[in-house]
Formats: structure tokens, C-alpha cells, sequence
């Protein structure tokens, strides 16, 4: 199941190219599940109809985050649209999200 | 160490591993916001690219250590030696918003027991739309019951709402677990009796009662299951639950806002007055969980 993307079929309204990002987490971590609920929440607000979310545990795929470059968790990269971003920790820091992900930084 | 008490020892061994792991995290990273990050707090481990492995610091594993101990009431209700028999097949999974679990007319390929703090939706597809919401299931059930009854396929879209943890088995193996398993049989058939009332209840609940009293049953049936009065959600997502327009949940939510039962912003809802909803809310808030209750 977390391996799969979450793909959001992107709606009418939204036609912006679709943001493609994975994230690199142990299960069940606490910082692990802060940083995903941090990041849908963002998501669902600001990137509603497009994007794409793959979730890789590295206690499964150590190996595959090495090869991103990643050295801790969680780690949230963003492969597209380039340039390609990177940021660590649990994304409880809103602005610095939207900035690397290119978003507007909107306050709620 | 000054004192010198037989374990301080040991305290300082700790203490000297500790220091050790610090000296070699901050060699083996040199970026200045990755250390700012692991020194507040916000990682749970670290990749050591030598052994290809992933370190866990020491709060995620306690975290880790600590699920072990399921807060499913299903499986925490069983007997302590079924569930060690159990725990093996068990595997722990983090699932976030949106995953489906199942999907009509598929196989289930596991069954899922939702740890506190994880919602799941069973939906009934209409037109391949986003379906209506017959059940919810939290840390007092488990998703993929036909399985228990012997059937492979599942009739309903289970899916996730917001982020949390569940315990997951692969269904053939749950199925000969649950053969050995007489607490776990009791459980379930309480737990089936309680779904079954609750999906009846929901479809009379959908063609008879007002948006506004069952947003509040469904808040407070939330609620419930988070074992929390704060429950994220969209608009569009609980009117497609509902099966209502989305100008209906604006209004209801509103309306129960004015009232000061409930405080809505930036999607999220926080319960104010939990008795006051109690008495917005259809009957079937109350008559559901009483079914769950004497189950
Ligand atoms: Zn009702």
C-alpha cells in the first residue's frame, strides 16, 4: 500500500503541471507521520487537483533513498517540476514547504 | 559518573555510545539544516551509507517498540498468548489520506486493523463517483471483515481519512490465524453484528435525515473513533460522504457553528459543546452506539 503513489487525478480548475514528490519515512515514526500529515494538508489546500505522492519506508528500501542523496528521515524530495528541491524533517514548517515546493506562501 | 553506585557502570558506557553515535552522525553529515534538524528533534533515522541500513534514533524506536502494543481494541482484547500468536502475520503500516485499502468486486489481499488515531471509510460506489459512506471504521474494528466469513472479495471501497497506523495481515494467512483463534472469532462476530447495525442504521440515516444532523452524527461518530475532539477534513470530502452537495455541508457546518457546538477553520473541525451536537444529531448517533457499546 505505501508503496503505491497516490496519484490525484488532476480536476478542470487545475491544468498546472502536476508537482511530483516523494517522501522518505520509517513507518510509524512519529516525526515520520507528522511530516505526512503535514505535507497533505498542504497538498489538499494548495495543490488540489494535481499532484503525485510516493511514500517509500527506507527500513524496506534503505538503498533507494541512498541513491536519492537522502541521509535522514524523513525526507521530503521534489522531482518535478524542476528544479529539483529537497527538505528534511517533519514539515511543520509551513513557509519552508511552499518554498520548496514552488507554492505561494499562503497563510490559512 | 560521581556517584558510585554498581550501575554507574553502565551509565557511563550509555553515555559513551551516545557520544560516539553523535561524533559519527555529525561526520557522516555535513549539511548544516539536516544537523539543525536532528538536533531538534525532527528525525527519526539516520542512512549510514557504509551498511546501506537505516539507524533508528532512539525516540523512533522507542515509538516503534511501543506499537508493538496494539491500540486496536480488536486485537487488545485477545487473550495475550493468541495475540503473540497473531502478532507474527501482523505487519505496521502508515497509511495517509486517500489510500485505498479496498476496492469493490477485488481481492482482498489484507485485512487491516486500525490503530487509534486512523479512519477508514467503507464506500458504496454509485456511477464510479466517489461513493456514499456506509460504515466508518477505527481502532474499534477491522476493514477486510469479509474475510472472516470466508469471502475473498470485497463489496465496498475502504478508504483512508487522514494519517495513522493499522496492523496488516495477508488474508489467506489471517484466515487459518483466525481458525486457531477462538477469542478472535468472538470478537469479530460481536464486531460484524455492530457493522452490520451500523451500515443499516447509515443507509436509513442517508434517505430520512437532515444534512445538518447527520454532519453531527458523523462528527461525533468520528470523534469517537479518533478519541479526539479535533477532526480533520474537507468540505468536498465529507459532502461526497454524505452524499450532499457541498453548499449543504457549507451550511450545516455553519449553522452548527453559530451555535458554538463546533469551530470550524482551515479544515478542521473542533468539537466545542460534545453533548449540545449530541442533541443536533439524528437518532442514529445514539442508536449506533449503543449497538457498539452492548456488542
Ligand atoms: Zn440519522
Amino acid at each position: 500500500m505505501r508503496r503505491k503513489p497516490i496519484v490525484i487525478p488532476s480536476d478542470s480548475a487545475a491544468v498546472t503541471a502536476a508537482v511530483v514528490m516523494r517522501l522518505y519515512v520509517v513507518g510509524g515514526a512519529p516525526n515520520s507521520v507528522q511530516a505526512l500529515a503535514n505535507l497533505e494538508a498542504i497538498c489538499q489546500r494548495q495543490l488540489k487537483g494535481s499532484y503525485q505522492l510516493e511514500v517509500v519506508d527506507v527500513l524496506e528500501q534503505p538503498l533507494r533513498a541512498l541513491a536519492d542523496g537522502v541521509i535522514v528521515t524523513p525526507s521530503l524530495i521534489k522531482l518535478s517540476p524542476l528544479p529539483a528541491a529537497q527538505i528534511v524533517g517533519n514539515l511543520s514548517d509551513k513557509s519552508k514547504v511552499q518554498r520548496a515546493l514552488g507554492l505561494e506562501e499562503k497563510i490559512w | 559518573m560521581k556517584t558510585a553506585s554498581s550501575d554507574s557502570r553502565t551509565e557511563t558506557d550509555f553515555s559513551e555510545t551516545e557520544a560516539a553515535f553523535a561524533t559519527f552522525i555529525r561526520r557522516l553529515i555535513q549539511d548544516a539544516a539536516t544537523l539543525r534538524a536532528i538536533d531538534s528533534g525532527e528525525v527519526d533515522a539516520i542512512l549510514d551509507p557504509v551498511s546501506g541500513r537505516a539507524i533508528l534514533l532512539p525516540e523512533a524506536r522507542e515509538a516503534l517498540r511501543q506499537s508493538e502494543v496494539p491500540t486496536n481494541q480488536v486485537l487488545a482484547t485477545l487473550p495475550r498468548e493468541e495475540y503473540q500468536r497473531l502478532r507474527a502475520g501482523l505487519e505496521l503500516v502508515t497509511l495517509t489520506f486517500g489510500d485505498v485499502l479496498h476496492e469493490p468486486g477485488e481481492l482482498i489481499q489484507h485485512i487491516y486493523f486500525p490503530n487509534e488515531g486512523l479512519l477508514v471509510s467503507l464506500l458504496t460506489l454509485v456511477q464510479d463517483r466517489m461513493g456514499l459512506e456506509i460504515g466508518l471504521v477505527g481502532s474499534e474494528g477491522m476493514v477486510g471483515l469479509p474475510v472472516a466469513q470466508g469471502i475473498d472479495t470485497s463489496s465496498v471501497r475502504a478508504v483512508v481519512q487522514g494519517t495513522g497506523t493499522a496492523l496488516r495481515m495477508e488474508s489467506s494467512q489471517f484466515r487459518q490465524a483466525l481458525e486457531t483463534s477462538p477469542a478472535l472469532q468472538r470478537t469479530l462476530h460481536r464486531y460484524t453484528y455492530a457493522l452490520i447495525a451500523q451500515i443499516t442504521q447509515t443507509a436509513a440515516c442517508s434517505r430520512f435525515h437532515q444534512v445538518e444532523a447527520r454532519l453531527a452524527r458523523w462528527l461525533l461518530m468520528a470523534s469517537d473513533r479518533l478519541q479526539s475532539n479535533s477532526i480533520h477534513f474537507t468540505q468536498e470530502w465529507l459532502a461526497d460522504l454524505l452524499g450532499v452537495r457541498r453548499v449543504g455541508v457549507t451550511l450545516a457546518a455553519s449553522a452548527l457553528q453559530q451555535q458554538r457546538l463546533i469551530q470550524y477553520s482551515r479544515g478542521n473541525i473542533t468539537i466545542l459543546d460534545r453533548e449540545g451536537l449530541k442533541a443536533s444529531a439524528c437518532e442514529c448517533y445514539q442508536k449506533i452506539k449503543d449497538i457498539f457499546d452492548r456488542a
